[in-house]
Order: structure tokens, then sequence, then C-alpha cells
């Protein structure tokens, strides 16, 4: 455990370049202002980055959510036409898939996972910010349709064929979807691969596999699952973009295709995308609920495990999907069985969290009612499933307003919930102040109020008989009442994200006002708790080696003779200080932004004007050359000449002695 | 620094919260005029289907309270509002066996749950061969009882083959079907209490056949012929919705099923067998249409033979009545593969894709929706019926920009077409 105890002898951060070392192109430099922030590559502005952006897309889902429960308030309204009601509903389900709940985990995942193994940033940042500039351009290029597409998709997210083909649906709303889709895809694909190398290369010295904390392994099996289920889909928006723009005839039953086809690779992608949703969520009340228990996590192996049992299992179970689309019995029998097993890992799970909570002192922050409410609500949803795998039974349920309610509860009541709990938990490391708790519980309150008022009818619809995806209903079925209802939850969930907003922006006020919360506000247990809150520009003075699970913890207290608990540092103590200097940090760059803002321009060219592809294509291309060009890292960045000594070659480090430099592992990070 | 914490009323709060969703789902099965019900089966198959689902939503129930209620127990009894300084309690790490224990014992209950699903599953996908005996112009024919049923935007189509045994095999293109003995639309005859066999699919995009009460849904897939089934206890009207998103008027693409006496049946089968009635004074007219493939009405003060000249003129091109514009008319063969078969129109209680009743309350003719039916179909129910040019298909029934004398015509000649049903059947379709 060592302790830099004088601070270095070189200046941290970037000089002043006195000379252009290649001529012709030198990296930008990380500063405060907004192009800075374009040209970032650090994961903690990336993380930031993405979580603004999704907070923004979940505004503009909600509202299409509105609009949706409102025309749906009474019965045979009129209040949005049946097409525009189609293409409301379609993009609320993509919208909030791809450009709110799985950016917002990102955020989570590329915050933390440096932080929460030890290391100071992934180990590809430029591809790191690609991911981000891609994601937006294709999260804007998808709603532009809005504008120049003639509207939003109407296929429905799921967006089944034929009624996805030309004839069916002329619009360009689903030329639009299948490319952003598939250019947003690119930037989770492009995640996961950098994830997974940060996570197996660039730990601590000492963080074996198990010892990084859940919410890592969560990230981790995330990232595997993302990686082999983007490619299905985009196989599959593929074909589809072919068929629509190129006359192919991989959907088209007039030429012998099987629409199931389309059913079979979407949800192949669609059903690990759902425990890429939630596996986030799990992750982060895996860290909170032991933190406010004051217990390690119960049975962390088995959460491991049964983490990694979800992500194998759920390859196994798409078709439970398509459990009437006439698959033949045989294969719904087979996917019905394996539905119901897969309850099983996610039980234990639940049962873990309990376990963990059972005989603790729990102290019940705005995070961790967050994290218990995202137990329960997940619950609910979960059990709601395991009725779904009885595929007699789904006969009834499917395609009606009951699995709207299941997935609601999981995606909202599990995945967001969670997520709220991991902003409350996290914002002081991110921001350097706390959110106000007092207003937080009132946020929760209302989240939970408004979630199950919006979401637990729809059991009842669905039971009672209304489909999905239906623009109005008629008087006589008796959906009318819990219909009402469900509209009012819906408003209730939007003051509850309008009172967070709210929260947020009053919170950072206040807090100018308020002592700084230090490196250790909630008396947490892994590594990113040991450093300064706001997080230091370079995370770790030194890379820490790491001993045990709950490395932190282990660091302020420790077990007497008689196995009590005693203190052997406070935080303050402990804590690293933030102002070790002298180390190298990856160089921003401007070319992960070219690169992206060349797809959506050939996005349009396909659907508008081919010349606009080349446009787009060269601006890509462009920007590849330019990256590989570019110098890997400025060698004068950090510090001038004659830091070294007399070092009038900065890569020869023969004469090194006498410099101070960080100890421990390799603390610059690599550059790619 | 608040002194007591809010977790008392956090968990009041919270088992409220649970309360209001089970009350809910209790509330499902009580609510009137629940038309499409999932709980209240009313055939054989339904009720297996319900019988699997009830102990299980009991299973779930239990799992929630325990579940739910131990974090609620937990939460009360566990909180504390501060940290005191070494206030740890015991540092648990796991306990393998309890793992262990609490993965067998759901799997165990999973295990058990997939026996009776495999036992219903099997049960809900067996068909029984049956035989019902009708009789059809006279003969006497066992008929296996099967319907076809097609699906295309936005409206369901049900053939009735009786003199030979159909299935998948013989049906190919949803488009060019064998003739059928009974074609008709919106509302499928059967006889209860009888398994009635299904063989579903699409002209066009996926629909999704579902009548709650007889059974759970099938999705009819262009290009494929889904097997499935239904049966009745007794005789009624079941409703029914599409239940596959199919485009602009999936929420108006609807069915019922009126199942009926085996008498009623019979006498069902003959009136459908028969071409559609002729007004009086149109029988010349008819005469020469179906001879020389064009004929005049000339003044006439029936409105309903006005109506049908009408029909002749303008809705012919899509829609067929037996007797007027069918297969051997003018040697053409002519089907309505386009728009529902309209020979007795009059003898089903809804219209437009199974969504307005064709009589009121006390059996009057619905005219003011059949009238804005054809004035204005767009206003009624979202259609795609223009041209839109570069491949796309009109669907759904056009605007023709009828006058009001040419409609009132076209309403009691429509009226004609009948057998108009018992007054019994007639109240069962009303749901407001």
């Amino acid at each position: 455990m060592a302790i830099i105890e004088e601070p270095l002898a070189l200046e941290s951060g970037q000089a002043d370049i006195a000379e252009r070392p290649l001529g012709v192109m030198t990296r930008p430099q990380e500063g405060n202002g907004w192009r800075d922030w374009l040209s970032s590559v650090d994961h903690k502005r990336i993380g930031i980055m993405y979580g603004v952006a999704a907070m923004f897309f979940f505004i503009v889902g909600g509202i299409e959510a509105l609009l949706i429960r409102t025309q749906l308030a009474f019965p045979e309204q009129g209040f949005l036409s049946p097409q525009l009601y189609n293409e409301i509903y379609t993009m609320h389900g993509v919208t909030m898939v791809f450009l709110f709940i799985m950016p917002l985990a990102a955020a989570f995942a590329n915050y933390l996972i440096p932080l929460q193994i030890g290391a100071r940033d992934v180990a590809f940042p430029r591809l790191n910010a690609l991911s981000f500039w891609i994601w937006i351009s294709g999260a804007i290029f998808l709603n532009s349709s809005w504008l120049v597409g003639g509207g939003g998709a109407d296929c429905g997210w799921f967006c089944y064929s034929p009624n996805s083909g030309v004839i069916f649906s002329p619009s360009h709303g689903v030329d639009f979807y299948a490319i952003g889709l598939l250019i947003a895809g690119i930037a989770s694909l492009v995640s996961s691969v950098n994830l997974i190398v940060t996570v197996l290369n660039m730990r601590a010295p000492g963080m074996t596999l198990f010892r990084m904390p859940v919410l890592t392994w969560m990230l981790l099996v995330t990232q595997f699952l993302l990686a082999f289920a983007l490619p299905v889909i985009t196989v599959a928006l593929f074909l589809l973009l072919f068929d629509r723009v190129f006359d192919s005839q991989f959907f088209d039953p007039e030429a012998g295709a099987d629409p199931l086809l389309w059913q079979h690779l979407f949800w192949i992608f669609g059903h690990p995308e759902v425990y890429i949703i939630i596996l986030p969520s799990f992750g982060i009340i895996s860290e909170i609920i032991p933190t406010f228990s004051r217990k390690p996590i119960f049975g962390y192996s088995f959460m491991v495990f049964s983490g990694i049992a979800i992500g194998f299992m759920g390859w196994g179970v798409w078709a439970h999907h398509m459990f009437v689309s006439g698959i033949g019995p045989i294969s719904v029998l087979a996917f019905s069985l394996s539905t119901m097993f897969i309850a099983v890992p996610t039980g234990v799970k639940i049962l873990n969290w309990l376990a963990t909570m059972w005989g603790g002192k729990l102290r019940f922050t705005t995070a961790m009612l967050f994290a218990v409410g995202t137990v329960g609500m997940f619950t609910i949803g979960g059990l709601s499933g395991v009725t779904h795998a009885l595929a007699p039974a789904d006969t009834q349920q499917t395609d009606t307003y009951y699995i709207v309610a299941h997935f609601h509860y999981v995606i909202f009541g599990g995945g967001v919930m969670g997520l709220m709990a991991g902003a409350y938990f996290w914002w002081p490391k991110i921001f350097g102040h706390m959110l106000n708790e007092a207003r937080g519980k009132i946020h929760f309150w209302i989240s939970m109020v408004g979630l199950n008022l919006t979401f637990g009818p729809m059991h009842v619809l669905g039971l009672q008989g209304m489909s999905r995806r239906i623009d109005t209903y008629s008087e006589g079925f008796g959906f009318a009442f819990w219909n009402l209802m469900a509209t009012i939850g819906a408003y209730i969930i939007a003051i509850s994200v309008a009172y967070f907003i709210y929260n947020a922006f009053r919170s950072r006020k206040e807090a100018v006002d308020l002592p700084n919360p230090g490196p250790d506000p909630w008396d947490a247990r892994s590594l990113e708790w040991s450093i300064p809150s706001p997080t230091p520009a370079h995370n770790f003075d030194e890379i820490p080696t790491v001993e045990s699970q709950d490395e932190w913890w282990h660091r302020k207290y420790a077990f007497d003779e008689n196995n009590n608990v005693i203190r052997i540092a406070t935080p303050e103590e402990a804590a690293q200080k933030g102002d070790g200097e002298g180390v190298h940090l990856p160089s921003p760059s401007f070319w992960p932004l070219v690169l992206a803002v060349g797809l959506p321009l050939i996005g349009y060219g396909i659907i508008f004007n081919l010349w606009l592809c080349v446009l787009g294509g060269l601006l890509t291309a462009g920007a590849i050359y330019s990256w590989a060009l570019e110098p890997v890292d400025d060698p004068n960045a950090g510090h001038g000449h004659g830091d070294h000594g007399d070092d009038d070659d900065p890569d020869d480090h023969s004469d090194d002695e006498g410099d101070a430099v960080a100890v421990g592992a390799d603390d610059s990070a690599g550059d790619a | 620094m608040r002194k007591h914490n809010v977790s008392e009323v956090t968990t009041s709060r919270r088992s409220l919260t649970g309360l209001v969703v089970l009350l809910g789902l209790a509330l499902a099965g009580c609510a009137e005029d629940a038309e499409l019900d999932t709980l209240k089966p009313q055939s054989d198959v339904a009720r297996d289907i319900d019988g699997l689902l009830d102990p299980v939503m009991a299973v779930a129930g239990v799992v929630f309270v325990i579940i739910c209620g131990g974090v609620l127990l937990i939460s009360l009894k566990n909180r504390v509002s501060e940290y005191e300084e070494l206030d740890f309690p015991e540092q648990t790490h796991g306990n393998n066996t309890l793992e262990v224990a609490w993965t067998a014992v759901p799997a165990i209950i999973m295990a058990l749950i997939a026996v009776a699903t495999v036992v219903v599953h099997l049960s809900v996908n067996d068909t029984e061969a049956n035989a019902y005996s009708v009789d059809v112009a006279g003969e006497t024919e066992s008929w296996e009882p099967v319907v076809v049923v097609v699906g295309q935007q936005w409206w369901w189509e049900y053939r009735y083959y009786f003199s030979e045994d159909i299935t998948e095999d013989d049906l190919g293109d949803p488009r060019d079907l064998p003739p059928a003995d009974i074609v008709t639309s919106g509302q499928m005859a059967i006889p209860a209490g009888e398994e009635i066999e299904l063989i579903i699919s699409s002209r066009d995009v996926i629909h999704s056949h579902w009548i709650p009460a007889l059974n759970g849904k099938r999705d009819a897939r262009p290009g494929f012929w889904a097997p499935w089934k239904l049966d009745s206890d007794e005789p009624g009207v079941y409703f029914g919705q599409c239940t596959e998103f199919c485009g602009v008027s999936h929420s108006r693409m609807r069915m019922q099923v009126v199942a009926m006496t085996d008498a009623d049946f019979q006498e069902w089968v003959d009136q459908q067998m028969q071409p559609a009635a002729i007004p009086a004074g149109a029988e010349d007219y008819v005469a020469e249409l179906r001879a020389e493939g064009t004929a005049s009405l000339g003044d006439s003060d029936s409105s309903a033979a006005r109506g049908l000249e009408a029909f002749v003129s303008n809705c012919s091109s899509c829609h067929l009545i037996n007797g007027v514009n069918d297969l051997t008319y003018n040697g053409a063969t002519v089907e309505s593969g386009s728009a529902p078969d309209l020979t007795h129109f009059a003898s089903r209680t809804t219209f437009a894709g199974g969504i307005y009743n064709t009589y009121n309350r006390d059996g009057s003719l619905n005219r003011d929706e059949l009238s804005a039916w054809i004035r204005d179909p767009n206003e009624m129910k979202g259609n795609v019926a223009d041209n839109l040019g570069d491949g796309v298909a009109p669907r759904g029934m056009p605007n023709l920009g009828l006058g009001e004398r040419t409609i009132s015509d076209l309403v009691a000649y429509l009226e004609t077409l009948g057998p108009k049903p018992s007054d019994e059947v007639i109240a069962q379709t009303e749901v407001d």
C-alpha cells in the first residue's frame, strides 16, 4: 500500500508546445472549453456525455410516451391519427431502448470500469470517443426522420416483415430506422471490444477477475452480449435495407421468402438485448446494497456465475417472442422450457440481494431506496415473465398489454430504477457534490407511484384482452378505466423525471455553499472511492495494488483477533490525494468526431442521393487516415524539454534515475 | 439533520403499491363488459390454458409475497438512520448450502411447472379427428369441421369447404384459393360444442387471429398455412381482435365467432349457400346482366333495385355477390380476394372488419353508420385505398365519392342481402 509522500517534481497536464514535432499535425490539448469536450478521449468525459445525451433522449421518448398515453386515455379518441400513433409508438420504443437506456448504462460503464479496476482510462481511448460520436450521430440521424423522412418509422420497434417493406411502409421512416440503428450499433460494438480488452488487460496489479467488483463483472458480461448480439441485428437491418433500397427479396413472401426470417434474426439479437439492458442495473445495485447494508455482497461467486449463466442462457430463449408465429409445437415447447429455466439464475441474484440486506444495518439513502425498489419492481416483472414462459398461456398473453406490463416493469422498474440508484450513488464522484437527499427521496416516491400506477393496470388490461399496438379501443370492452389510470400514472412519471432534473440543477447550485463530499461520502467498498471527488483527470495518483475483494473497504477497516471490525484509516487518510503528477494521459483527438459525422451523411445518401454517400465516405475515410497518421502521443505533452534532466531523447530511459516517476504498474494508458 | 427516517413511510407505501397491483390483478376477473377477457374461458381449450395459468399465477403470487414481503420486513427490521462508528453487522460473505438450496428449489418448482406445461401444450396443439354431419344442397356431407381463415388488411375472410377434406397442402396461395362452398367475412359461424380446426394465412402482412374466450391466438403469416383450433361450450357470440400489428387499421380489424346450435348451423349453411336475394323489379336486369355482361335497370321505384345497379357500377370490381357477379358471371372467374364477399351481408351482425354493428339494438338496420361507411370509409377506419403509385398497393375501402341517393339505394340493397340474423345474435353483438 504505497502512498506518495511528497508531490512529484513534474507538472501534470500539458505545457505549451514549443514546436510541432512532425511539422503537420499535433494533437489538441486537454482543456475545459466546449471544443475540448468534442476532442476529449477521457473516459470520464465520454461517460458524462453519454449520460447527458441519454437523459435528453429519455425526455424525447417520454414525450412520445405521454402522447401514446394521452391518445389511449379514453376510448375512440382522435387525438393522434392512426398513422401518427404508429410512428410515435415505434419511435418511443426505439428511442427508449437504443437512445436512452443503453447509452445511460454505457455512461456508467465508461465512467466506472477504469476506476473500479484501478486503471487510468480504457484500452483504446480514441475508439471510446468514436463510440460516443458514432452513437450520437446515429441518434440524431434516426430522429431526423421526423423532419426530413416524412415522419418517424411506423413499423413498431420490432419492425416485422412484410409490413416493413416498401409496399406496406412506403415512407422513409423505416429507412431511417434501419440506417440509424446500423450506425448506432457500430458504436456499441466498438465499445464492447474496447471495454472487454480494458477489463481483461488493464486491471491493477493484484486485481484478479474474482476480486473485481460485481458491477464490473456484470458490465463485462454485458459487453460480451453486445459483441455477439449486435452483428445479428446488423445483418437483419442490412437485409431489410437492401430489400427496401435495392429491391432484394430477403423478406418478400411473393418471392418465396419466409417472413419469420426477420423475426428470428431480430429476436436472436432482441433477447440478449434485454439482458444487455438489465445486467448493468443488476451490477449497480450489487454495489449499492452492500454499501448501505454495511456488509459484503452475499455470495459473490454466485452473483458472478449467475450473471455469466444469464449471459449464456439468454441465447437460448429467443423464440419465446414467437410462440404464436407458427414455428411448430416442438420448437415452441423447447423454448418454453428454456425460458422457464432462465428464471433460476435471476432468482438466485434476487435472493442474494435479500441475503445481503438480511442482518445488515440498512441506511435508506436515496440510492438505497432506488436499489431496493429495483429489487421489488424487477421481481414483479420477472414473475409475469415466468407466466409468459408457459407457451399455452402465452397464446393468450402475447401481443397484449400483459406483455407491455411485463417489460415495462423489468425495464423501467428494474433497469431505470437501478440506473437512478447509480446516479444518486456516484453523483458526488462524478460531479464533486451530492444530489440533495431530501429531494432525492421525493423523486423516488413519485417514481414508484407513477411507475406502478402506469404499468400495474396494464396487467389487468392485457388479461382482459386489450391488444398491443392499437391506436384506440372501443367503449364496450371494459378497457377505459385502467387506461385512464395508466395515463395518469404516465404523467406522474413525467413529473418524477422533471423533478430529478430540477434536483440535478438545484443541487449543483446549492453545492457552491457546501463542503466537498470528500473521496468517500458513503463509506463504500470499491476503488473509485479511494480518490478525490470529483475524479481527478488522471484518476489515480498511483495505481493501487489490490489484495482482496472490496479493496477500498479493506484499506479503511480490518478485523481484530475477536473478528470485530476495527478501523485502520479514515477515508481522508487512506484515499489518494489527487495531486499526483507526471502522469501521461492519452491525448485528445478530433478525428473520432469527424469520422462519426461521415456516417449519417452516407445514410442520407442511401435514402436521398448517392452523391452524399461519396461525400460521407470521403469524410469517414479521410478521418480514418488522419487518425492513423496523427502522432500517437505528443512527446512534449505533459512536460517541457529539460524535465528529464539532460534528456535529449525522452524515449531513452537509461538516465531516468532520479526522475520521480509513479510507482506501480504501467501508468500510461494506451492510445488507440 | 433529520433524526427520524422515512423508512417507515417507505415500507407502508411500498406495501400499498403492492396491494394496488394485486388488487388490479384481482379486478381483472371482475370486470363487466369484458368481451375479450382471457380469464373467462368458454371452451375446452381455453379452459385448459386457464387451468395451467391459474395455479402458476398463484405460485407467482406466493413468490411475490415472499420476496417483496421479505424486502419490506428486512427493511423495517434492519433500518438505521445513521451509521455509528464501527457499528457493523456480522460480515457474512455467503453460505454455499443456501445457494445450492435456493438454486435447486426454484429449479424443481420450474420443473414441475414444466411438466404441467408440456401436458397442456400437447393437448392444445392436438386436434381430434372429427366428423360432423351437414346437409349441403340436399346431400349429407361428413364435414371434418375446418374453417379456412385468411387475414388481410384489415378484415378476415372465412371459407368453408364441405365436400372435401381440406388440409394445408390443398391451399397454396391465399389469393388463389380453390372455390369454396361458403365465403363470408368478419364473422365465423360454427356449431357449438364441436372442435373446429382452423387453417390460417394472410394475403399481405402478418396478422393474428384471436378469440380470447375460445382459445389463444395464432399468427396469420403470408406464405404459410398455420393450423389452429377452437371450440365453444355454448351458442353465443364470441369477440376477437387482430393481435399482430398490421398497419394503420390494426386496431380496427376485428371479428366474431357465432356459435350456433346444430339446427341453427344447418339453417345458416342452407341460407349461405343460396345466391343473393334479388330485389323485386330487378330480376330481368340481373338476368340480362348475367347473359350479356351488361344491362340497364332503367327507371325504378325500388331503392333496393337501384342499389343493385349501383353495386354493379361501383362495387363489383372488388366485392362479389353470388348470383350477381360471381363465378359464372360472363364466363370469367371473379372472386372477392380484395374485398369481403357481400352475398349475405345482412346476415352478419358486424361490418367493415367486424367493427360496426349492422343492426341497432332494436333490430333496425344501422343506417347511419352503414351510410357513413360508404360515404367516406376513411372517416370510419384508416385505409390506404388511394393508389399511391410506385408499387404501393391500395388497401381498404376507397372513397368513391358517391352521391347521397346512391348511398341510400346501396344501403337499401344491402339490407336485402340477408337473411336477417336472430334478435338474440343481434343483441349479443352489442358491446357498448
